[in-house]
């Protein structure tokens, strides 16, 4: 029987995507191969299809202390990349802390061409060690949708940031394209270290220096596809409600005012009441030609919902990338 | 004696021992020798003399250094907005600001006062390292003043290798804070107004090649004057937990004298010493936030319904 999966001929753990448009107009891809433990599987293109898709696996669901996978990915000009995953990316326990499991990520963004990974969470559980690094060459006319997000491992078993150390780091550089090789210029170096060597400092394991949050994660926009999703943000940020402000209408004149509001003004009602539910702690800027949203939440599936919110409102991801690029912030 | 009775065979592993032992003798010289000269060629940067790096070492550790650190929290303020009255202390959140300042951006300190002719590389990746806009301009604030110290008050006393040495720095931020001020052709990028964002998508609109960030500037500057690399990382990170303190009597936590009792305890010398010894090898390339919660506080700053500070 003939394999549903593309043919695999890359070294371990490698792997490499290659999009581009197609010659009759739709984003397609022309290279997916890939090694143990890395899967990727892209399911046939249809012709509404607004992005190529690929799914991001490994195989039994999760990376074992000490794999390494290394994707290069990249979209030629005009084409659009999703890539997803299918369920958490776990990260299981290493035998020793220097049993380092990786991924890494190098993406090449042509000219007026777009890539938007919104994968699942990363799960480390206890006792794992992992480090991630992801980097993003774009030209000036390329764009970025980028989520980075981390839990604080299997709550349900009672996991509370319980991991060694995890790390992952994003840059974006900007190029000159084959055009112009100049040197490249970093615009974004996003690094986050949560190690639990910092009980030495603080006295308090990981999980008190989290403040009772199970994820924390970071979005990064850039380009033009992206520039008006990133406004949204900066938007709906400098309309937070301020911290220590006081409301002195009265209980029935805040219903009669409230029942009066805009449909926009009565979703932002509803996002800050479930922003208060949830715990949703946020804070968007914009950063030398890139938009950062960072976010922490109490729960993963409260932070999923809320991202998931913001990014549908808006409508730039579904309207470009597809309702799929967004599967895993549903 | 047994070393009268040496059977051959242990002579023949002496005679080993002894060939491995000179062996890493020389390689070992061999290491040292480019170190030498190195310090060499930087000494003869013509380092003050080391009374005047002493002098330097107080002013550069006084609060009074006009940087204006006191108009800002780096994030206190927010984190006790946020923490319920009766969860929010400062002995919990010292600790974790402390291990996020030094791991964001005590390597660039160090880097800078190791190489300060690299200071505008160094500027250029903190800038991209920095994710919160309040924080972004604290940092610039401060080190734009320090700048400005370094040029109209130290330069004049100090000897002509070491200002030239940041010259062509200070040269590059003059040139882009006039550029960026008075460039007719850009009025948006300029503009305070946060609806100004329309052209940001410009394909041209490249971030400046330097913005004067505290951490570089300060390694650099304490460098030409003299001090050690350790001294500089001590004043570095000691300057923040002042500013902390004074921050947190200014905000009614504690008053005058615990302060006091917070900056002489044994507790902030440990800390300090761990996280420049934590962060002493740590490439710039990999500083990164190890309290994620704080960049979440420091960017919602501007969130406060009233405010006493800038961060």
């Amino acid at each position: 029987m003939q394999s549903p999966f593309p043919k695999s001929n890359s070294a371990s753990g490698e792997g490499r995507i290659v999009a581009k448009l197609l010659p009759n107009g739709l984003p397609g891809l022309e290279t997916v191969t890939y090694k143990y433990p890395l899967k990727l599987i892209s399911p046939s293109p249809t012709a509404e299809q607004k992005s190529a898709l690929v799914f991001l696996l490994s195989y039994g669901g999760g990376l074992v202390g000490g794999d390494s996978i290394q994707l290069a990915v990249e979209v030629s000009q005009n084409a659009r990349l999703s890539v997803v995953t299918q369920g958490h990316t776990k990260i299981l326990k290493s035998p020793s802390p220097d049993v380092i499991t990786r991924q890494n990520l190098s993406v090449r963004v042509a000219d007026d061409a777009g890539l938007c990974l919104l994968p699942d969470p990363v799960q480390p559980f206890a006792g794992s060690v992992y480090e991630q690094t992801q980097v993003f060459t774009v030209t000036a006319s390329a764009s970025l949708c980028l989520l980075d997000w981390v839990t604080q491992g299997r709550s349900a078993l009672g996991e509370d940031w319980s991991f060694v150390r995890w790390k992952g780091r994003n840059e974006v550089w900007l190029t000159g394209g084959e055009a112009a090789p100049a040197e490249d210029r970093l615009l974004l170096r996003d690094t986050v270290v949560l190690d639990e060597g910092s009980r030495d400092l603080t006295g308090k394991g990981l999980h008190a220096s989290m403040h009772g949050h199970g994820l924390f994660g970071t979005l990064i926009l850039r380009g033009k596809q992206m520039t008006r999703l990133g406004e949204f943000f900066l938007s709906e940020f400098s309309s937070l409600p301020r911290l220590g402000a006081r409301d002195f209408r009265s209980a029935e004149v805040r219903e009669k005012e409230d029942s009066n509001k805009s449909a926009e003004e009565q979703w932002r009602l509803s996002r800050l009441h479930a922003e208060k539910q949830h715990g949703i702690l946020w804070s968007a800027a914009s950063i030398r030609g890139c938009v950062v949203v960072k976010f922490g939440a109490k729960t993963v599936e409260g932070g999923r919902l809320w991202i998931g919110d913001m990014l549908s409102r808006e409508g730039s991801i579904s309207e470009l990338y597809g309702d799929q690029a967004m599967m895993c912030v549903r | 004696m047994s070393c009268h009775n040496v059977s051959p065979s242990s002579i023949e592993e002496t005679e080993n021992e002894i060939a491995e032992l000179e062996r890493r003798l020389s390689v070992a010289r061999a290491k040292l020798r480019p170190k030498t000269e190195n310090q060499k060629t930087h000494s003869e940067h013509s380092q003050p003399p080391t009374q005047s790096a002493h002098h330097y070492l107080l002013l550069l550790s006084d609060s009074a250094l006009p940087l204006g650190s006191f108009a800002f929290s780096s994030g206190l303020e927010s984190y006790l907005a946020h923490t319920p009255r009766n969860h929010a202390s400062f002995s919990a959140f010292l600790p974790e600001s402390l291990s996020s300042y030094a791991s964001t951006t005590l390597p660039f300190v160090l880097a800078a006062h190791r190489d300060p002719a690299a200071v505008a590389d160094l500027d250029d990746a903190l800038d991209a390292a920095i994710i919160c806009t309040v924080g972004r301009r604290a940092s610039v604030a401060q080190g734009r003043a320090l700048v400005s110290v370094w040029e109209r008050s130290f330069a004049g006393s100090l000897p002509e290798e070491a200002v030239e040495t940041l010259r062509p720095y200070v040269a590059l931020l003059r040139s882009t804070v006039v550029a960026s001020s008075l460039s007719p052709h850009t009025p948006t990028s300029t503009s305070t107004s946060s609806s100004c964002s329309s052209s940001r998508s410009d394909a041209k609109d490249l971030p400046p090649p330097v913005s004067a960030h505290l951490g570089p500037v300060f390694g650099a500057v304490c460098r030409l004057v003299g001090l050690t690399l350790h001294q500089t990382a001590y004043v570095f990170m000691l300057s923040h937990v002042k500013a902390l303190v004074s921050a947190a009597v200014r905000a009614s936590v504690f008053g005058p004298y615990q302060a006091q009792k917070v900056l002489g305890g044994a507790d902030v010398q440990r800390m300090i010493v761990t996280l420049i010894e934590r962060e002493w090898s740590t490439p710039v390339e990999e500083a990164g936030q190890t309290m994620p919660m704080m960049d979440l506080w420091i960017g919602r700053h501007e969130l406060l319904y009233s405010r006493i500070f800038n961060s």
